[in-house]
């Protein structure tokens, strides 16, 4: 098998859901690694907002509740991530990568303020669509190749996968993904967010560099 | 060129395209949430024509990513718009006698189920719990049948281990797995609608 991502370093087999580990993969996986122990030992901002027109300042409180929950997301995020970083099988990478969209609705959706909510269940819905595309390119694969192990889509042996199953991974990634934009938009300037909804950003960006490699192998 | 799997998979673009575009159509944000729904469909069904023992392994984590959104997505919906539990009004309706219906339905469910065994009999079986207890009343102890829908889950899941890392004691694994989904099923069917509403101890 020759990866885009370098010749794999070493197989990890569970049954026949085969996770491998190239250079490529691994550097994703350190950096989901390394920012999922940031979320476990950081702690959340807290605002501090100037009146408009004064010299008057108040600064925001986050409820330990509140806290607690976002980290967990967050974790859960990072978890899931790792996980879609470096598994070889197609259907278990569509579910990691749904349950990051899952993570992300939840991580944006703790703030208990009425525009966040209302960004966050749109973000839902787009990222509920997304499943659509996403179990579809892997089914459709599975359907004409009749395998979903990336390693073996790798090689010649596995026929084309077609171009249409690959499209709808794309943008079904490309829904799932879709949270930095609600979370600039929601967050970012509005919500105490640091550091969780950075987790929203960096999930998003570790799933589209990994879909392009899996993309480009199969 | 138009076999099987072509029509089929015509039929469920269709439909997709459809949904997609209801969706499109729709503001109301509580029609939308409905609506999706309908989307997650087509995307089971796009699943579902692969026809093999396999699409039957991927259809259930599909439906599972799909319940747990469409939940984390209404619970969004509640707090948005700031919906609380109503005080329920219960129907006062005026009955001579109240009577219990026949036990022996629920029983010949559950036997019924046994007797199937995995997904679907624990489906029957757990209807036939749901019976009994609408029959009588839900006064149960529900934390019994949790702890048993948790520890099936433990031994479904241990069976699956078995599988991958011990492959020669698989007659074991395979009987721990039956045992473990019948169990978890019929617990999960039995809770369905009486864990909602009031916390409980």
């Amino acid at each position: 098998m020759n990866s885009i991502g370098g010749a794999p370093l070493f197989f990890l087999e569970f049954g026949d859901i085969v996770l491998y580990f190239t250079p490529y993969t691994v550097a994703l996986f350190l950096l989901a690694l390394v920012f999922t122990v940031l979320a476990i030992v950081s702690r959340a901002e807290n605002q501090v907002e100037i009146v408009f027109g004064t010299d008057a300042y108040y600064g925001k409180e986050i409820s330990v509740d509140e806290m607690r929950f976002r980290r967990f997301m967050s974790i859960a995020c990072g978890l899931a991530c790792m996980g879609a970083m470096v598994t070889g099988d197609l259907f278990d990478f569509t579910l990691f990568v749904s349950l990051v969209g899952i993570c992300n609705v939840g991580i944006v959706a703790a703030v208990k303020t009425k525009h966040v909510q209302n960004a966050a269940f749109q973000y839902g819905i787009v990222a509920l669509t997304a499943t659509v595309p996403l179990f579809g390119g892997a089914a459709i694969t599975a359907a004409t190749t009749g395998t979903l192990s990336m390693i073996a889509l790798g090689t010649a042996l596995a026929g084309p996968v077609p171009f249409i199953a690959q499209a709808a991974l794309v943008l079904g990634v490309m829904g799932e993904g879709m949270a930095p934009f609600y979370a600039a938009k929601a967050e970012m300037f509005r919500a105490p967010g640091a550091p969780y909804v950075i987790m929203c950003s960096f999930s998003s960006l570790l799933i589209f560099l990994r879909v392009v490699e899996v993309v480009l192998t199969i | 060129m138009w076999n099987q799997y072509s029509i089929g998979m015509a039929v469920v673009l269709a439909s997709g395209v459809i949904a997609f575009a209801a969706l499109a159509f729709e503001r109301d944000d509580l029609h939308r949430l409905l609506l999706i729904d309908l989307v997650e469909i087509p995307s089971l069904g796009v699943v579902a024509l692969l026809g093999t023992d396999l699409a039957e392994a991927l259809v259930l984590p599909g439906l599972v990513v799909g319940i747990a959104e469409l939940l984390a997505l209404s619970h969004i919906y509640l707090l948005k718009e700031d919906l609380r539990d109503r005080p329920e009004g219960y129907l006062h309706i005026e009955v001579v006698e109240i009577g219990h219906a026949p036990v022996i339905i629920a029983v010949l469910l559950v036997v019924y189920g046994l007797i199937l065994s995995g997904f679907t009999g624990g489906g029957i079986a757990g209807l036939g719990i749901v019976f009994f207890f609408m029959a009588k009343g839900h006064h149960e102890n529900f934390s019994l049948l949790e702890a048993a829908a948790g520890i099936s889950w433990g031994i479904w899941v241990c069976s699956f281990f078995v599988f991958m890392f011990l492959p020669q004691y698989w007659m074991l694994a395979v009987l721990g797995a039956g045992a473990g989904i019948l169990l978890k099923v019929t617990a999960k069917m039995s809770l369905v609608g009486t864990m909602w509403g009031k916390p409980h101890e």
